[in-house]
């Protein structure tokens, strides 16, 4: 049992970092918001790290760590971590899942700069078209560091049979490559809370002093560092083909939640009326926060789906 | 990052769980709360709770990192987390009082004489019980405004003053007690540490019952106690270092029992609900699934705190681990009593064996948010040793 990086992982963290705060600066999410194609460049130079989805989890996770962290538009998440782990060849591509297999994400994440969607159907089976000739309908969400479709499946398609413990399997390491990614968005709203907390001053002292806030802190820094374990510990389960992988992955993507969530909270709590401007960044991270949340299955479901393999008995 | 241990841990297990099968006295079996209600003093440490320590002490059991003549076998920190783990899982306590072996004894060897060190293996094995002389009635969380005084006077000091919540203190041999030995200095500057023998005339312990109705700690009162000079530990007017004890070779593994603990009470709390069928009610399916989600969480963040620690690095991890672990406590064996409904709040033994477990349980965790530094100081310690955050 062991939590250190070893060299590699450090370097691949490192690079991840600044690869990203060169080619991601928050002036390319909002620049984004607005024209779909100024993250074209950045896709560029993530499209270079996909084969991180053929890897171990845990280098990915420290590779998305830095996207969540940077707010990287584009299809990196859904080609490395959900088609990759389908195993149907080379990507970019994402995953339509049908509701009545997985009602988890009734929405297509991305599809507008892959290559390839994989329509996911009840048997289970898989199908995978070219994107172009499918209809994409985008979807006004919350977050608009992601893009969402509502893809329908064409007419005449027919699916390879899809083994239901792959599916799962896929799923499983998706859920903890998503929590990675919030990880990320976690740790940015809570360093930015931090930094403010210093720098700011009322009552002639900086508001970090005050032990209202201290304790504020002291909760997102606990929360934080619990879901940054539960995550690394759940996809050392999925690499080691662990048992506990199972309930890890459920544990993982709760526990992200329960974290970006409260750092959403409290970070801007604690930034007060500046943090509730649209100017300001803040409101980037907390809208990527909860969009996060309710992407692939909110915590309060996943905890009902780990319920549910500690409690066998259906409800 | 790995999830495994080595074969040589594996085989460390081993040898431990064979030495646990053969000798572990059945009393000592019983999953968790082995504390009692019964308030006689002699149940505070039952027989065979001694014979067990002094056991472990024998076999080189007791604190694996130490040296065999110090209860040890020169375990390296993987090693005593693999104890830590193994004690946990089977729910087998080391012994019932913890001051000696935990904090008196690590203390005595990093400050203590060569004379004061001969105290160390009996602390350890239980053979002396201590207590450890530090809470006053205006010195709790601020305890360094502690105003027990020790006056030097020729080869002996003269002790006057009052301690409280001193646990053991009633069936104590000897006292780790801090007092003040300089009152013209700041308050962390003017503090000692003495080595008090409970028989001493001018020592009146008065027994305090705690919140459950049990008698594990008391008062005690100091009149013109003398003490031999010998007995100061360390150097006069440095007692403040020597609270920020050292745990040596235990502190990567501490937090296993406390994760451990809350961990096996939510199992218990879902195998009661099973037996009630309350698990069929979605509500309570998710809030258990909630605890278990934040316990499996801090067992991951205590590998990766003990990750840093084996590495040389600080582990800023275990003051995240025992704020946490302490509050989940509350909220799990409040669940417990919430479920159990009208029966919550009954502690009449014939109305099933749940009667009171989990309310007791609920009672005596208020102490953890409370002792060794309270939840609102860790989360200063937290946020100004930790985060960096400015002191006031």
């Amino acid at each position: 049992m062991d939590f250190t990086l070893t060299d590699d992982q450090h370097l691949l963290r490192d690079t991840a970092r600044n690869l990203l705060a060169k080619e991601c600066p928050v002036a390319l999410v909002r620049a984004h918001i607005d024209d779909r194609s100024a993250a074209d460049p950045l896709w560029k130079h993530l499209a270079e790290w996909t084969e991180l989805g053929d890897g171990p989890l845990v280098g990915l996770c420290l590779f998305l760590e830095e996207t969540g962290a940077a707010l990287a538009p584009g299809p990196f998440l859904v080609t490395t971590a959900m088609f990759a782990g389908l195993g149907i060849g080379p990507g970019p591509g994402t995953v339509a899942l049908s509701p009545d297999v997985a009602p988890v994400m009734p929405f297509v994440l991305d599809a507008d700069l892959v290559e390839r969607v994989a329509f996911v159907l009840p048997g289970p089976v898989v199908a995978v078209c070219d994107r172009d000739g499918l209809y994409l309908r985008p979807v006004a969400a919350l977050d608009p560091s992601r893009r969402l479709f509502e893809v329908p499946v064409p007419a005449d398609t027919r699916g390879e049979p899809l083994d239901p413990a792959v599916l799962q399997a896929m799923l499983e390491r998706t859920y903890v490559a998503l929590a990675a990614e919030m990880l990320g968005t976690a740790r940015r709203l809570f360093e930015m809370t931090l930094a403010y907390a210093k720098q700011r001053e009322q009552f002639d002292h900086p508001i970090g002093s005050f032990q209202a806030i201290q304790h504020k802190l002291a909760n997102m820094a606990l929360v934080l560092e619990r879901a940054w374990s539960a995550v690394y510990y759940a996809a050392m389960t999925i690499d080691a083909g662990d048992p506990e992988r199972h309930r890890a992955a459920h544990v993982a993507k709760a526990s992200a939640g329960e974290a970006a969530k409260l750092c959403a909270k409290d970070g801007i709590q604690i930034h007060g009326g500046i943090g509730f401007t649209w100017e300001h960044d803040l409101h980037l991270y907390i809208r990527r926060a909860y969009g996060d949340e309710h992407l692939l299955g909110t915590s309060a479901w996943h905890h009902d789906r780990l319920g549910d393999l500690l409690m066998p008995t259906a409800p | 990052m790995q999830l495994a241990w080595g074969p040589e841990e594996e085989a460390f297990r081993a040898e431990l769980g064979r030495f646990l099968d053969e000798h572990a006295p059945p009393e000592a079996r019983r999953k968790r709360d082995f504390t009692t209600a019964d308030n006689r003093d002699d149940r505070i440490i039952p027989t065979w709770a001694r014979d067990w320590q002094a056991a472990l002490f024998d076999h080189g059991w007791m604190i694996p990192g130490y040296p065999p003549e110090l209860g040890g076998r020169n375990a390296t920190p993987v090693q005593t987390l693999i104890y830590m783990e193994e004690l946990a899982t089977r729910g087998i306590p080391r012994s019932v009082h913890f001051p000696g072996y935990a904090i008196v004894a690590p203390s005595l060897l990093e400050f203590g004489t060569d004379e004061q060190k001969r105290l160390v293996p009996a602390a350890i094995r239980g053979d002396t019980v201590w207590c450890i002389g530090m809470s006053e009635p205006n010195a709790g969380s601020d305890l360094a405004s502690l105003s027990t005084r020790a006056v030097l006077d020729g080869d002996r000091f003269v002790v006057n003053g009052q301690k409280v919540w001193t646990s053991y203190a009633m069936i104590a041999g000897k006292c780790f007690c801090y007092v003040r030995t300089d009152r013209d200095v700041p308050k962390h500057k003017g503090i000692s540490v003495l080595i008090l023998d409970m028989a001493t005339p001018g020592i009146d312990v008065r027994p305090l019952r705690n919140i459950s109705g049990s008698t594990e700690f008391a008062e005690v009162f100091f009149t013109d106690v003398e003490v031999p000079r010998d007995n100061l530990v360390g150097a006069l007017n440095d007692g403040w270092r020597i609270t920020q004890g050292s745990l040596a070779h235990e502190r990567g593994g501490l937090w296993v029992q406390g994760v451990s603990f809350v961990q096996q009470a939510v199992a218990d709390l879902i195998e009661m609900a099973a037996r009630r069928g309350l698990d069929r009610d979605p509500i309570v399916r998710r809030q258990l699934a909630a605890y278990y989600e934040q316990a499996q969480g801090l067992r991951a963040l205590g590998y990766k705190g003990f990750s840093s620690f084996a590495q040389g690095s600080s582990a800023p991890e275990h003051s995240y681990l025992k704020l946490a672990t302490s509050e989940l406590q509350k909220s799990v064996f409040e669940l417990g009593m919430e479920l159990l409904g009208p029966l919550g709040a009954v502690t009449d033994a014939e109305l099933g064996e749940q009667s009171g477990r989990f309310s007791h349980s609920f009672f005596m965790s208020f102490a953890n948010t409370i002792a060794g530094g309270s939840a609102e100081i860790q989360r200063n310690i937290i946020a100004q040793r930790v985060l960096g955050l400015p002191r006031r």
